[in-house]
This record gives structure tokens, sequence and C-alpha cells, in this order.
């Protein structure tokens, strides 16, 4: 990576981020209080869906999320864009604390911070015609009005690679690559500096996939557009990314440019990950080592103390329950791969062996 | 609905969505409508009981003009050729009265012709107003939760939990029975169911990710509601509004036969029916005219309705494409316990027996 140190970090502390940072999401925190039922609602606890995140997303650069289901990716995601309040800790875009604005306050930002979302499916009203689904952010920020908003319309159609004499249409005529594309042709027609991209090609076939992964990546280059880039495909994330961040109950385990994520993970979750995601060779396939992780992840109202995956990372012993493992970055690693583990994987270490010992 | 400035705002932009609506239409095709349409037609139950309810409101709207053909104003008594020696009705076609006369004369077919008058109106105002208020409040407490819901959602159901007979007893008897009580009375009924789907539509469109998208984009609470919840609550209310016309109807004849409605000499079925009860066993035709037009109307409006539910749930191409019956798709409907099937249920919860009297 050819970026400047503070640049390429992902998650830095605030002290050290550069002014060339878009994003800058600081010791974020969000909890969503769990209640009774009934007339009388009392809060019994809180499902802490992202706690004490922080990172940054250099202007043109993308950073990719991982992690499983209920990791607190997409809570992230809503947070950054403003769509749900952060309990605590700041984001900070382009130089502005948007942190729980009012909706009159945020109303400018949203025109530099967009979505794609996950479901082409939902994510489109049924009810709506395709001309009036893209030209919604025309309409809503009054920029402009018929005759004009069409033809805008129709050029961010064929930006996308969509038919624009298919203005009319309604979105159960298309296809879910189709579908995807009118997503992005709505997150794009306000010219954002900041895509949030939740899962944008997890509902989509494989061949699918690469077409709007090469549509995401041509228009990053011609708009010089930012994205945070939120999958679980392993090797989606490995495509677009230029730095990598991988998420565990809330919190981050391990982060920093992807090539030195994937090729030395430092943090056994990340290791894990890697080992389990599919190879197309199958030779490879067949000579790779799993490891295996035992039980699943645990309640994120009640998460378990000290590191968050001690009760089924391989390598836990007592400290790993006691004390939680500050994020920095470990010997031999470049300033920006930080790790959050007593116990960093040591380059040719075999976890798989170990994960057949029971951990304590 | 208060006119705020937003709200202002997305009306203005609702005229120029609009007009790309309309040049829309012209190039492509087959929205929602076209296609609900196109299978309403294959349906020859509602084809069928569509033509019966456009020739009821053609009956009811010439009225005026079978006046001028029989000379017999709807509330002129003949007490020469309406009634025979003894003081009773005259049977159809007798002196020139096509249905026969009632208890004092008159001409039964025009006083039911304008009875249909009353009934329509009633429905179709009543209905309308309540679909609107149902709209408003349910779309309110949907999409607002918390406080708004608990207020609106409790209202509604102490209104739905109200015995309405004794409501409109009451009220007719301290306002004095009058059509505007009337109107009042059924459509204080009626919003509340449709308020009730409506906000259970909405509490589920809300969590749809487009909802989320529109938000992102940065549209207010009312922009959200009327563009991108009302569009899908349409269905489901059009069906509602069309199974409530039946009941609005039955719930007027019900209160004038009760003497609460429409107040002689104007001519009601509910009225009429009531009139008719002292001459059942001396003159059949007074009694079975005006229950067969009460009949037949609520009849062709539920079908209808019916038809309507059926040719909006896309399900049933499919099964209408196997060729199978009526009926079966009927019986699989029941089965499958979603929204559009809860509309029955909720659609005629109180239909009194004014049919059987």
């Amino acid at each position: 990576m050819s970026e400047p140190q503070a640049g390429a970090g992902t998650a830095s502390t605030p002290a050290d981020a550069a002014g060339d940072d878009l994003v800058r999401v600081e010791n974020m925190v969000k909890y969503f209080p769990v209640r009774t039922g009934g007339l009388v609602r009392r809060t019994v606890g809180h499902v802490q869906a992202v706690d004490d995140v922080s990172l940054s997303i250099p202007r043109g650069k993308t950073l990719g999320l991982v992690g499983e289901t209920g990791s607190g990716k997409s809570t992230l995601a809503r947070c950054v864009a403003g769509l749900i309040p952060v309990t605590s800790g700041r984001v900070i875009f382009d130089g502005r604390d948007i942190t729980n604005l009012s909706r009159g306050a945020m109303r400018p930002v949203r025109r530099e911070v967009q979505m794609i979302f996950q479901d082409p499916y939902s994510s489109l009203n049924p009810r709506r015609r395709v001309g009036a689904i893209i030209g919604d952010p025309f309409a809503i920020h009054k920029t402009s009005t018929g005759g004009e908003r069409k033809r805008q319309v129709q050029e961010l159609m064929e930006r996308v690679g969509l038919n624009p004499e298919h203005y009319n249409r309604f979105p159960a005529e298309f296809s879910g690559g189709q579908r995807q594309r009118i997503g992005v042709a709505r997150a794009l027609a306000l010219k954002p500096k900041l895509i949030i991209c939740d899962e944008p090609v997890s509902a989509l076939d494989v061949s699918i996939q690469a077409q709007v992964l090469n549509l995401l990546a041509d228009l990053q280059r011609d708009y010089n557009l930012t994205y945070l880039f939120i999958a679980h495909d392993l090797e989606v994330v490995r495509h677009v990314s230029d730095s990598v961040a991988v998420m565990y109950l809330g919190r981050i385990g391990e982060s920093g440019p992807r090539d030195p994520v994937y090729r030395s993970p430092r943090h056994p979750y990340t290791a894990a990950l890697l080992s389990a995601a599919p190879a197309a060779d199958p030779d490879t396939a067949a000579a790779r080592q799993r490891i295996i992780l035992t039980g699943d992840v645990p309640s994120p109202i009640d998460p378990p103390s000290g590191c968050r995956f001690h009760p089924r990372c391989p390598k836990a012993e007592a400290v790993c329950g006691q004390q939680e493992p500050p994020l920095e970055a470990k010997a031999g690693d470049v300033a920006t791969h930080l790790t959050a583990c007593h116990f960093p994987v040591r380059a040719g270490e075999n976890l798989a062996v170990a994960g057949r010992s029971e951990p304590t | 609905m208060s006119i705020t400035g937003i709200e202002a705002a997305s009306q203005e932009t609702a005229a120029s969505e609009g007009a790309l609506d309309a040049d829309a239409a012209k190039i492509e095709g087959r929205s929602q409508w076209q296609l609900t349409w196109r299978r309403l037609r294959q349906d020859k139950v509602a084809i069928a009981a569509l033509v019966v309810i456009l020739v009821i409101v053609l009956l009811a709207i010439l009225a005026p003009a079978f006046v001028s053909i029989t000379h017999h104003p709807p509330n002129i008594a003949y007490p020469n050729t309406g009634e025979d020696a003894a003081g009773n009705p005259v049977g159809p076609g007798t002196n020139g009265f096509w249905l026969g006369t009632d208890g004092t004369g008159r001409d039964l077919f025009i006083r039911i012709l304008y009875g249909a008058r009353i009934s329509l109106f009633v429905g179709f105002v009543t209905t309308a107003i309540g679909a609107v208020l149902g709209v408003i409040v349910g779309l309110m407490a949907g999409f607002f939760g918390g406080f708004i819901d608990t207020v609106l959602a409790r209202f509604t159901d102490a209104v739905l939990a109200f015995p309405y007979v004794v409501l409109a007893l009451a009220l007719a008897v301290v306002l004095g029975p009058s059509l505007t009580v009337i109107i009042g009375v059924i459509t204080f009924f009626s919003w509340a169911a449709i308020a009730r789907i409506v906000r259970g539509q909405t509490l589920s469109i809300k969590e749809k990710e487009y909802i989320e998208a529109a938000r992102s984009l940065g549209a207010g609470p009312f922009r959200i509601m009327i563009f991108d919840i009302l569009p899908n609550l349409l269905a489901p209310v059009l069906v509602l509004a069309t199974l409530y016309i039946p009941t609005a109807i039955v719930f007027e004849a019900t209160l004038s036969y009760l003497g609460l409605g429409i107040q002689p000499p104007t001519a009601s079925w509910g009225d009429i029916l009531a009139d008719a009860q002292n001459f059942f066993q001396t003159s059949w035709w007074y009694v079975v005219f005006p229950a067969l037009a009460l009949l037949i109307t609520t009849l062709a409006f539920n079908l209808l309705g019916d038809g309507v539910r059926d040719a909006m749930d896309p399900r049933t191409e499919r099964v209408l494409a196997a060729g199978r019956g009526r009926r079966k798709r009927r019986g699989k409907r029941q089965v499958l316990a979603d929204g559009q099937s809860e509309l029955a249920a909720h659609a005629a919860p109180y239909v009194p027996p004014a049919e059987g009297s």
C-alpha cells in the first residue's frame, strides 16, 4: 500500500488521524435496549450491537467490513449513514461531526452519504416506476423537476448499464442484477462522496455479482467515490477493498491493509474465517486445513468477558476471559495492521491442530 | 391532516410526478391496476355483479325519468287507483302500478327506485369518508408508533367494541333522525375497521428496506407516507371499501327500519320494509320487492368485492391459469392466513340481519 500511514490505517486513534480521511468513526457504541412487553416497559438489558469501534476510510478508497451475521456490521453502517442514532462516540464526515444530527441538519449530509442495500427486491418500492424511484433523490432535494429530472434519471440509468427506455417500468419487470443497478443509480444520483454498500451483492448470483462489483469499481474510479463495503464473502471483500476490518460481536478483531491481513491473519477468528472460505481450485481445497470453531456466536445481550472471542478460540487461555486485548499492531506487522488478541497467530502456525484440543 | 410545509412540498412534487406517470402509461403498461382489471375480467361472477351494480345505479339516477313515464311521483298517494275496496294495496301490474302499491297507495316501484338513491348515496358517502379517515388514522398510528399509536389504536379498538345499534339509537333520539345523523353514525363505525387494517399493513411496510432507502435519501415522514406507503395500501383499502358499501347499505336500512333513519315520506328500503310488515299476509309484493332490492344490491357488492380481492392477489393468477373453479380458490384462500384474507374477516363484522325481516 502506498498510502500515507494514517490514511491506510483502518482503526486509528483520533489524535493521529490525518486530514485525508473522508470518514472517521471514533469509539462508536450502539446499544439497543431490550424491553419487557406489556404496559409498563422495563429495560432489562442491551443488545451490544456495536461496542467501541473506531475506524477511518481515506478519500477514494474502499474499506471492507467483514464478519458473520449478527456481528454488528449493518448496525455500524446505519449509524454512519445517520439512519439510527448512536449511543456514544462520534462520526466525522469530511471534517464535520455528523453524529446524531437532527433530520434538518442531516439533510445536506444525505446528499453526500448514500447507501446501497442488500436486498434488491425489498429495497425498491414495488408500486413505483423505476423513473420515479431513481428520480426520488432529485425530488427530495428539489434539485430538478420535470423534463430535466427525466433526462438526469435516464443518464443515470445509462451510466449503470440499464436501458434508459425502461424508465417507465416497475421494479418487478427487472432481474435481481438489474434491480441492484437501479439501487446503485439511486445512490449515485446526488453525486455523493461516500457510498455505504450494505452487502450489495450477497443476494445475487455469482456471475451477476462480478458485473455489479465491476460497475462499482468503475464508478469509484470515475467519480472518486469512497466505499464502506460490507460483506460476509471474504473473496468479494478481497477483490474490492483497499483495507479490511473484521468484526466479531460488535468489536473489531483485526484491521489493516488488505494484503497483510489476508496473507498473514493475526487474529484466530480472522484465520478461521479465511480457512473457511471455499477455494476454487480442488487441489488447494483438499490440501487446506480448515479451522473448525466450536459453538455458536454468543448472545450480544450478554457478551463474554475479556476477549469476546475467547469461548470459541482454539488458543484461548485464562487471561483471555479476564482482560480485554487492546487493538494494536503486533510485532512484525506493518504499523497499520492492528489486532486485538493476547496470543496473535504466528506465521505458519497450525490452528486446525490447536482447535482439536479442548479450549478452556 | 394539517398542511405542513413538508406536505405542501410533496404535493407539489406529486403534481409533477403525476405528469410523469401519465406519460408512463402511454409507453409502458401493465401497472398493478391493469393487471388487476385483466384478472377481474376473467371472473364471470364479479363482472356479472359489476353489471348488476351499474344497472342499479342507472335505475337510481333515472328515477325521475320513470316518474315521468308512470306519472306517479314517489310521495303521492293514490287512494282511488292505488288501493282496493278494502283499503289494501293493489298488486303488481294493476292500474299502471308496475310493482303494485304500498300501504297508503303509493307506487312501490317508484319508491324502491328513490330508496335506491338513498341507499347508494349513504353506502358510497359513508364508505368514502370512512376509508379516508381510516387510512389517515391507521397510517399515522402505524407509522409514528409510540404514544400516537397507543392513543389511536386504543380509540379504534374502543369504537370497534361499541354496540353500534345502541349508539345509533341514542344519537337519533338526541339529535333527531336525519340523513346527516345516519351518515355520521355509519361513518363513525366504518372507519375503525379500515384503520385497523391500514395500521397493520403500515407496520409491515414500514420495515421494508425501501422505506429505509427513502429515509437515507432524506425524505421526511409525510413524503414517505404519501409516496412509499400509501401506494401499497390502495389495493387492500379498495377491497375493504367495496366490501363495506353493502354493510353500510344494510346498516342504513336497519336504522330506517327501526324508525331512526330516513323519515317518511322520503322513501328508504328499510322504511318501506317496516311499513310492509303490517301487510305481508295480504300483499306479498309489498315485502318481497324492497327486500329483493336490498338483497340483490348487497349481494352484488359483496361478490364484486370478492372478485376484486381475488384479482388483486397475484397468487390467484396461477390458479386461474390452471383452470380451477372459483369455489376451490375460496377454500384455498382461507387456508392462506395472509393480510388479504384477514380483510374479509374484518370487513363483515356487523352485518345486521335486516334482509330476513
